[in-house]
């Protein structure tokens, strides 16, 4: 029996009810997580999470598994950081092994630009808590000892940041494991029940209608990827988000030994090795907005052929799989939380292609707004309400691929 | 693959084109002005269906085009 | 095959009405590379109508004539998309995933892009 038969197999399961304190909408690692927060940290257990396949299949299922906090701005690099001292302590939070691997992060600048953007980020993540250093490119040969320093003859590194508190987990095992420990406290999580619209009463959002029927609840939270226009549109709520397909791809088993997680400043692609010695490989999202899960040849062809740049022993690899998730990214490329102007109606979204780092945090702060109705100061300024204040959050450099 | 007919050079492969961004248009809903600015400089349609879109043809003639496209099967329909 | 070399003569940008029907110089090669844009190889004086259009000297494109097999045999497999029936024919978009152009008559193709990704070309029609 899989790992995946069996966790579906123990995990208790219940019949739904008709009415729920809180409905979440998409059983990711996010809307779990707010569930898990609510019931174990705030006592309020009569939730609900509706998860249109089976928990894990959008993007907590599909992405890269990066754990990392040296992001762009200040608010997302605490945020980030927050969430990484909370990944480093999940498992006992949650009884749960979920395969947590610090590994460092390496991210190579090629151009005297580049080095002068990783510089400042340097001072920045240092400045608020995140620790990175500069590294020379003898220094990123010695933590990363196949990285062809001369970039295939290419693209000759100049220097890198480091951030040595980067890592990956298994993503299963996290859902799972908040899955387990929200059940645990109460929490129904409701698989195959895809969310058709909302029920509204008057203005405010009074609960969902579902394939199954409609269910009842105090407040509605859209957790979910990369179709989050769709829901939010049943309450007229506008977003900021465009959907676009992001792809990655892993190779055959390698023997073990390719410490660090390495990224580019200039290629856009990143590689780490997973637990099982694959090699896992992404890059950008694609330029269109999608809702397509279909891969597409060129991005194996481009994304390989950066890759080999770098890392020439990757050429000896046979790819095995390649895959595509749908991420909600959002216009400044910082996440959206808490109110949408419509009683009743919150969301968490904008986690684009980098949620998945953000689920311990996010949940937490999410499952805080929601208990006590005022936001979080880590997250205050990731609300809605912020693009027509005029306070975008734009991080694009640091969160645009992973 | 998504492929595009550009007009003028005929029918090529996605990575010719820069992606130009939705025909963008505020709700008639929103009456408020200032809500309407902020919907038009922020918000996104993000069609779940059949859109309108522009696109650029970098690598041939240089020059934009509109055209629909189907975001679910991600196939170009007129 | 044949080397990259720049390619001389004029740029110009008007109406498609006017450069429909423009008088280019005896000999010229001219290559309409939008209604709007032509590009005369060869062309020393144009005579446009349109007062608003834009004539320069352009220096900006590299190109190498190759002979029918040639073109048959070292360029057309680096193209993904079909080539016109009609003759002659401007084609424009990847050729070997570099942004180019070729040309083509009955019996001759000039192979063009612009003169920075001319290396880039090169090396990969290798």
């Amino acid at each position: 029996m899989n790992e995946f038969v069996e966790r579906q197999l123990t995990l208790q399961w219940h019949e739904p009810k008709k009415s729920y304190d809180v409905v979440i909408i998409g059983g990711g690692g996010h809307g779990l997580a707010t569930a898990y927060y609510l019931a174990a940290r705030h006592g309020i257990k009569n939730v609900a999470v509706l998860e249109a396949g089976y928990i894990g299949s959008g993007n907590s299922g599909r992405n890269t598994t990066i754990i990392r906090a040296n992001y762009g701005i200040p608010e997302a690099i605490r945020f980030y950081q927050h969430s990484l001292d909370l990944y480093q302590t999940l498992e006992d939070e949650l009884s749960c092994w979920v395969m947590y691997s610090t590994k460092g992060i390496i991210w190579l600048a090629h151009t005297e630009t580049q080095m002068r953007a990783e510089r400042a980020r340097c001072l920045l993540n240092v400045a608020c808590g995140a620790e990175t250093v500069m590294v020379t490119p003898q220094e990123a040969k010695e933590l990363c000892p196949q990285l062809d320093l001369s970039g295939g003859g290419r693209y000759p590194v100049m220097g890198a940041s480091y951030h040595p508190a980067a890592a990956t987990a298994r993503h299963d095992r996290v859902v799972w494991a908040y899955a387990q420990g929200a059940m645990r406290h109460g929490v129904h999580v409701l698989q195959h029940r895809t969310v058709t619209g909302l029920l509204r009463d008057g203005v405010r959002v009074s609960g969902v209608e579902t394939s199954a029927g409609p269910i009842s609840a105090g407040v509605v939270l859209s957790a979910v990827g990369g179709n989050v226009s769709t829901i939010a549109a049943h309450a007229d709520v506008r977003l900021p988000i465009r959907t676009h397909p992001l792809q990655a791809f892993v190779t055959n088993a390698h023997e073990q030994g390719f410490g660090p997680i390495l990224s580019d400043t200039e290629l856009l692609c990143y590689v780490s090795q997973s637990a099982r010695g694959e090699m896992v490989i992404g890059a950008e999202y694609d330029p269109q907005p999608s809702y397509s899960l279909r891969s597409s040849f060129n991005f194996l062809q481009s994304c390989a052929s950066k890759v080999t740049h770098l890392l020439p022993f990757l050429r000896d690899l046979r790819i095995l799989r390649q895959w595509a998730g749908i991420c909600d990214i959002s216009a400044d490329f910082s996440p959206i939380m808490g109110a949408t102007g419509v009683d009743g109606f919150l969301v968490t979204t904008g986690w684009g292609t980098w949620g998945f780092k953000a689920i311990p945090a996010g949940g937490e702060q999410m499952a805080e707004l929601i208990a006590t109705g005022r936001t979080p100061e880590l997250v205050e300024r990731f609300g809605l309400d912020r693009f027509a204040a005029d306070r975008a959050m734009a991080d694009q450099g640091s969160a645009g691929t992973h | 693959m998504l492929w595009i007919t550009c007009p003028r050079c005929g029918r090529r492969p996605v990575e010719e084109f820069g992606f130009g961004g939705e025909l963008r248009g505020v709700p008639e809903r929103i009456t408020d002005p200032a809500e309407r600015d902020v919907d038009y400089a922020w918000m996104y349609d993000n069609v779940h269906g059949i859109t309108s879109e522009r696109w650029f043809h970098r690598a041939g003639c240089r020059r934009w085009l509109t055209l629909s496209r189907d975001t679910v099967t991600d196939t170009v329909t007129g | 095959m044949p080397a990259l070399e720049t390619l001389r003569g004029l740029r110009v940008v008007a109406s498609a009405e006017s450069l429909d029907v423009a008088a280019w110089d005896e000999g010229a090669v001219v290559l309409r590379f939008a209604p709007d844009d032509a590009f005369a190889i060869g062309a020393i004086n144009i005579d446009v109508s349109d007062e608003h259009a834009i004539v320069a000297e352009e220096t900006g494109f590299v190109g190498m004539w190759l002979s029918v097999s040639e073109l048959a045999e070292q360029v057309l497999p680096h193209i993904e998309w079909p080539l016109p029936d009609a003759r002659p024919a401007l084609c424009q978009g990847f050729i070997a995933g570099v942004p180019a152009k070729l040309w083509v008559t009955d019996d001759r193709a000039l192979l063009i892009c612009a003169c920075s990704y001319a290396d880039e070309l090169a090396e990969r029609l290798q």
